[in-house]
């Protein structure tokens, strides 16, 4: 069992607060990514589940039990540090037994686990060899090696792949959520790389500036962000956003003023919205070229032709980033007025606290992302 | 084939001139005296005092090596109380070093920077200044006149410098090697043997070294004071034998100083061995 739950934890370094009252559940067997941007306090609540830092105030619970005060070994979890931390003099073989080693296991089991554990991640032939001569993929595989040798109920990982080259990153991705199916074990997995969350997580949990800023599945995130951070925080290219004017709010949804048009967005309405300024959100993958509910005319001053998709950036008239992400072969071109067109089932509406009016859709029942089923 | 040298090592030749000039001065400097130290070791004492004086030898030979032994029958001796002496405080210096360097680098406690600057003063006394309580001190104990009395203070005044050398070399070993042996369930001593210790020694080697050479160095004023017994003296003490009641056998003086330093040479050359370096390769990525 490998259940988590942390109740309103918080953590300060002297006067400043890193980490605001977290109060999160990790079921057993869920693979979480903690994600945000850097210095947001990712490491720091990871080292706090780990152990190696205290909890200022509130309670660190695994499996029912209070564990604020206990040290890393009791609290039946492993972790994979940022950097590999592998020990330099001890061949991969000692490395991976290290933590066998001091709980003091006979030699044969030691034997017996460490080859067992090398077979899964493909380092046998590499036993005997130190950890300078390998490549930074072996090396981190013998980081997870060390973690996995001594079955924990919880896996934490920091930032594992961030100084592997991109093609690495995508094989250990994958080969990370095999291990997890394989060894079904709860794993916590820190990073600021939202590919990573999006591909691996089962949950995701976006941290800002030391709070939790929204927790759900990944494509949950994507289509209903709760607020202005998170849906700026996740996608890629970032999402736009328009000041519009609220004109009416009702069941079919609130009307927006926005570049001079009227739009019906369908979101859940809310009081006291009438006259007030909203901010819109448009994900650049949900523009086309002229035709939608709502029109943007804009100028690109950037184009990038990337051959499956083409980004257009161009500004508002306010001042504000436009992006859109466009087919190919869209013809576009850097100075000449182009014409994006959104659906304003696409769209999304955020009041002036930045938080977000519920999308009327059901994002488990879209088996296909929109940009598809758009066109 | 000569690898062409990597272009932030090229020099122009005046530079390599200018390089060469400056290594020569100062090296004449550091290496004249063991040079004519070595040359009057050769020489017959009648040649030291002709003039005019002649640096090379006439008929030099290698005979007051022979001849030290029997002028002082005692040499023997001071050479191993010297190399006993700096073995001893060595192995208390270190074993007492280790421990503390690796506190000082890795645990936050109150007083920890209080105590390493107290540290630095205590080295910038000499022993000197504090001969004489020292001397009241072991007088009281009744340790006068005994390896001890050259022991303890030898310890007591290298301790301070080791702990700041070590400290800093351990500061250099990523502090998640510790924290992932604590994850794993290894206690401070466990990860100090296991992974600090064989990490470090490069820079315990060079403690060692230092700490070695020191106590050598200081043996002396402390044998002088401490110590009356003739067969407790260490080499520096020892050499005065050689300072006959007319005359000095120079020559056989410079030949005892070059073999009383033969052993500390040995050791040293045996400990360099450990000083290999980039040893953290591949512990962290960089
Ligand atoms: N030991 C420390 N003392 C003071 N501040 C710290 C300490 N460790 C981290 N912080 C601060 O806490 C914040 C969160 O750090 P961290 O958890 O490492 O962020 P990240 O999300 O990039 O992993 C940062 O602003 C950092 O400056
Ligand atoms: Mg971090």
């Amino acid at each position: 069992m490998g259940q988590l739950f942390l109740n309103n934890v918080q953590k300060f370094y002297g006067d400043f607060e890193v980490l605001k009252s977290i109060r999160l559940e990790v079921k057993d067997g869920e693979f979480v990514v903690f994600v945000g941007p850097s210095g947001c306090g990712k490491s720091t609540l990871l080292r706090m589940i780990a152990g190696l830092d205290s909890v200022s105030t509130g309670d660190i619970v695994i499996d029912g039990v209070r564990v604020n005060d206990k040290p890393p070994v009791e609290r039946g979890i492993a972790m994979v540090f940022q950097s590999y931390a592998l020990y330099p003099h001890m061949t991969v073989f000692e490395n991976i037994a290290f933590p066998l080693r001091v709980e003091r296991l006979v030699e044969e089991k030691i034997r017996e686990k460490v080859e067992g554990v090398a077979r899964i991640l493909q380092l046998d032939k590499r036993l005997q060899q130190k950890p300078g001569m390998l490549s930074g993929g072996q090396r981190q595989r013998v980081a997870i090696g060390r973690a996995i040798v001594r079955e924990p109920k919880i896996f934490l990982f920091d930032e594992p792949l961030s100084n592997l080259d991109a093609a690495l990153r995508a094989d250990m991705r994958i080969e990370l959520s095999k291990l997890h199916q394989d060894l079904k074990a709860t794993m916590i997995y820190v990073t600021h790389d939202q590919v990573e969350a999006m591909t691996m997580a089962d949950r995701i949990v976006v941290l800002n500036a030391g709070s939790i800023a929204q927790v759900g599945a990944p494509l949950e995130l994507y289509h209903k962000p709760q607020n202005l951070f998170v849906a700026g925080f996740i996608g890629n290219p970032k999402m736009n956003f328009v000041p519009v004017t609220c004109e009416a709010a009702g069941p079919e949804g609130v009307t927006v003023l926005c570049q001079g048009q009227r739009a019906v967005i369908p979101v859940a309405p809310r009081d006291n919205l009438v006259g007030k300024t909203l901010t819109l959100g448009i994900r650049p993958e949900h523009t086309h070229l002229g035709h939608g509910d709502l029109l943007i005319d804009v100028v690109p001053s950037v184009i990038e032709r990337l051959g499956v998709n083409t980004v257009a950036y161009a500004s508002l008239p306010g001042g504000e980033a436009y992006c859109a992400l466009l087919p190919g072969s869209a013809p576009v071109r850097v100075n000449e007025t182009m014409k994006t067109g959104i659906r304003a089932a696409d769209c999304h509406l955020f009041d002036a606290d930045g938080l977000a009016l519920e999308r009327r859709i059901d994002w488990q029942k879209l088996e296909l992302p929109e940009v598809t089923a758009g066109e | 084939m000569k690898e062409p040298a990597q272009l932030i090592n090229r020099y122009k030749w005046y530079e390599i001139l200018g390089i060469y000039c400056g290594i020569f001065v100062f090296l004449s400097f550091v290496l004249a005296p063991f040079v004519e130290g070595f040359l009057v070791s050769l020489k017959p004492l009648s040649q030291l005092f002709s003039s005019p004086y002649r640096f090379v030898p006439e008929n030099g030979s290698f005979a007051a090596y022979r001849t030290m032994w029997e002028s002082v029958p005692g040499f023997g001796r001071y050479i191993f109380n010297s190399f006993f002496i700096s073995g001893i405080v060595t192995t208390v210096v270190l074993c007492m070093v280790v421990p503390a360097a690796y506190a000082f680098a890795r645990f936050e406690f109150k007083g920890r920077g209080v105590l390493l600057a107290a540290f630095l003063a205590v080295n910038m006394f000499s022993g000197a200044v504090l001969l004489i309580p020292l001397f009241r001190l072991m007088r009281s104990f009744g340790v006068l006149n005994t390896y001890f009395a050259m022991i303890v203070p030898g310890v007591a005044f290298l301790i301070p410098s080791a702990i700041w050398l070590l400290r800093t070399y351990i500061m250099r070993i990523p502090k998640e090697l510790d924290e992932a042996a604590y994850v794993d369930g290894a206690s401070h001593f466990y990860t100090l043997r296991r992974v600090i210790l064989p990490i470090a020694m490069p820079g315990i080697t060079v403690v060692a070294i230092t700490t070695f050479i020191g106590s050598y160095a200081q043996q002396f004023i402390f044998a002088l004071t401490f110590n009356a017994k003739t067969e407790y003296m260490p080499l520096p003490v020892g050499l005065f034998a050689y300072f006959g009641r007319q005359e000095v056998i120079w020559n056989e003086l410079m030949a005892a100083s070059f073999v009383g330093i033969a052993p500390a040479m040995i050791v040293i050359f045996f400990l360099q061995r450990y000083l290999v370096s980039g040893l953290t390769a591949g512990a962290v990525k960089q």
